[in-house]
Parts: structure tokens; C-alpha cells; sequence
């Protein structure tokens, strides 16, 4: 499943990230309204990328985040063409996430 | 020092070294810091997060729109040539005040685009931006903004 969409690209030496992470980030105070229970939000808490298995990018997130949340990033030092970004999230309930996308 | 203390010393290096890459390389703040993504505002998550330290304006850039049609997706860009230990965002519209956190590492350029949710509180919105350098110091930089239409309501 496509739980993120990751599209890296090198330019200059610098690879620029585009993901978009698939998630509902609902807040405490959404399902309160919804369904009378805070405990119900569920949003994502922790996202990293990595290439060749060393991580470029990683985040704390709140439950502030947009609903399917779009992250763009940069990293330097590491990746070439045809390297694979691998992206992760974690959200409040456990549950994990992945996508990746060459490097172009 | 005692032969037997040592081993034992040079032991315990070993197997932290051996468990490290597979977990995650930099702070998970959400373990670490959980008081910090309970503050209600802006100054006391900062405290929360980073202890009770003078906070200097620095060269730091956030960009958003001035209005915001809608805060259910407020694009916001963070900026910054500061050498850093961690980034983090915070505004004052929403009940808590911390967003996001990003942990720097030697592959970074703080150079980071996120979209966030913001409530419509009919004053204007400031969201702020703080670098924690690697001398120690914190960093700002702020921006603010009018949201036309809440996005926690949902």
C-alpha cells in the first residue's frame, strides 16, 4: 500500500523530497465531536526517510498536522541517481507506514 | 582500574553500539519530552522542549500565505543557515502549541515545507520558528497570518 508517496530528485548535489503521507490526523478535539471520545484522535507522531539505510529526515509530529500531510525536504551528502528514498511514519495507535521512490 | 570492571565497561560499549543504528539515530521528542506537546502555549512548550532558556531572535526565515483560505492545510516553510541540533514549529491559534520537530542530522538543509492545521481564532496567528543551535542558544524567527476558515473543527 501506498501509505506515503515519495518523490526524491538530485539537482546540484542536493536532493529535494516531495512525500505526501497518507493519514486521517484526526486532532483530540475532532473526535471528541465525532464520536465523544478524545482517545479516538489518532495522528502521526513520528516520520523519517532514509537512504542506504542511514536516515536523511526524521520529525516529531502533532496532531496539527493537515490531513494527509505533504512534506517537502532536502538532504545533501548522500544519494545518487537511482537510490532508493525509503520513507516510514508511526502514528499515535502504533500502526506504521512506508513508501519510497528513486532517486531521478 | 580493576581488569574485571573494565571488560565489563568495554562490554556494555559494545552491545550499545551494536543496538544503535537499528533504532533511530536522534531524540524521539514525543518519548522524551511528552509535556512539551501538552503546553498551551507558544513560551511554556518551548520551555517544555528545550528548558528554560533565553530565546534570541536569529536568521531564521518562515514563509506563509498572509491569509489563509482555509486552515484545515496551511503550507509552511521553514527556513535557516543556522548550524542546528533540532527545529521546531509552534503557533498559538491551536489548544496546544507545538507542531512538529525535526531532528538535524549531517545530511540536512533546513529548508522544510509542512502543511499544518490552524483554528480560525479571528486574530491574526503567529507561528513560530525555533532553531536550536549547536552552540546551545535558541534561535526564532516568527511570522504571522490571518486563517479565513478554521481547520480543527472538522
Amino acid at each position: 500500500m501506498g501509505a506515503i508517496k515519495v518523490k526524491p530528485k538530485l539537482k546540484n548535489g542536493i536532493v529535494k523530497v516531495k512525500a505526501l503521507a497518507s493519514h486521517e490526523m484526526t486532532t483530540f478535539d475532532m473526535m471528541q465531536k465525532k464520536t465523544g471520545n478524545r482517545d479516538d484522535a489518532n495522528y502521526i507522531e513520528h516520520i523519517s526517510a532514509s537512504v542506504n539505510g542511514e536516515v536523511v529526515w526524521e520529525a516529531s509530529t502533532s496532531q496539527f498536522l493537515s490531513k494527509n500531510p505533504i512534506f517537502k525536504f532536502q538532504f545533501k551528502g548522500i544519494g545518487a541517481k537511482g537510490d532508493k528514498v525509503v520513507m516510514t511514519w508511526t502514528d499515535r495507535k502504533g500502526k506504521t507506514g512506508t513508501g519510497k521512490g528513486k532517486i531521478k | 582500574m580493576q581488569r574485571r570492571k573494565f571488560l565489563s565497561l568495554v562490554g556494555l560499549g559494545a552491545v550499545a553500539a551494536t543496538v544503535a543504528p537499528a533504532a533511530l539515530s536522534a531524540t524521539d521528542w514525543r518519548k522524551e519530552k511528552p509535556d512539551a506537546w501538552q503546553a498551551k502555549t507558544v513560551d511554556s512548550a518551548i520551555k517544555a522542549m528545550y528548558g528554560d532558556k533565553p530565546v534570541v531572535e536569529g536568521d531564521i526565515t518562515v514563509t506563509t500565505p498572509d491569509v489563509a483560505a482555509s486552515g484545515g492545510a496551511v503550507p509552511v516553510n521553514v527556513k535557516s543557515g543556522i548550524d542546528a541540533k533540532s527545529v521546531a514549529i509552534f503557533q498559538d491559534a491551536n489548544p496546544e502549541s507545538a507542531v512538529i520537530v525535526f531532528d538535524i542530522n549531517k545530511y540536512s538543509i533546513i529548508n522544510y515545507d509542512v502543511k499544518m492545521k490552524l483554528k480560525s481564532v479571528g486574530d491574526p496567528i503567529t507561528v513560530t520558528c525555533i532553531v536550536e543551535g549547536k552552540d546551545g542558544k535558541l534561535y526564532s524567527g516568527k511570522r504571522t497570518l490571518d486563517v479565513a476558515l478554521g481547520g480543527c473543527e472538522g
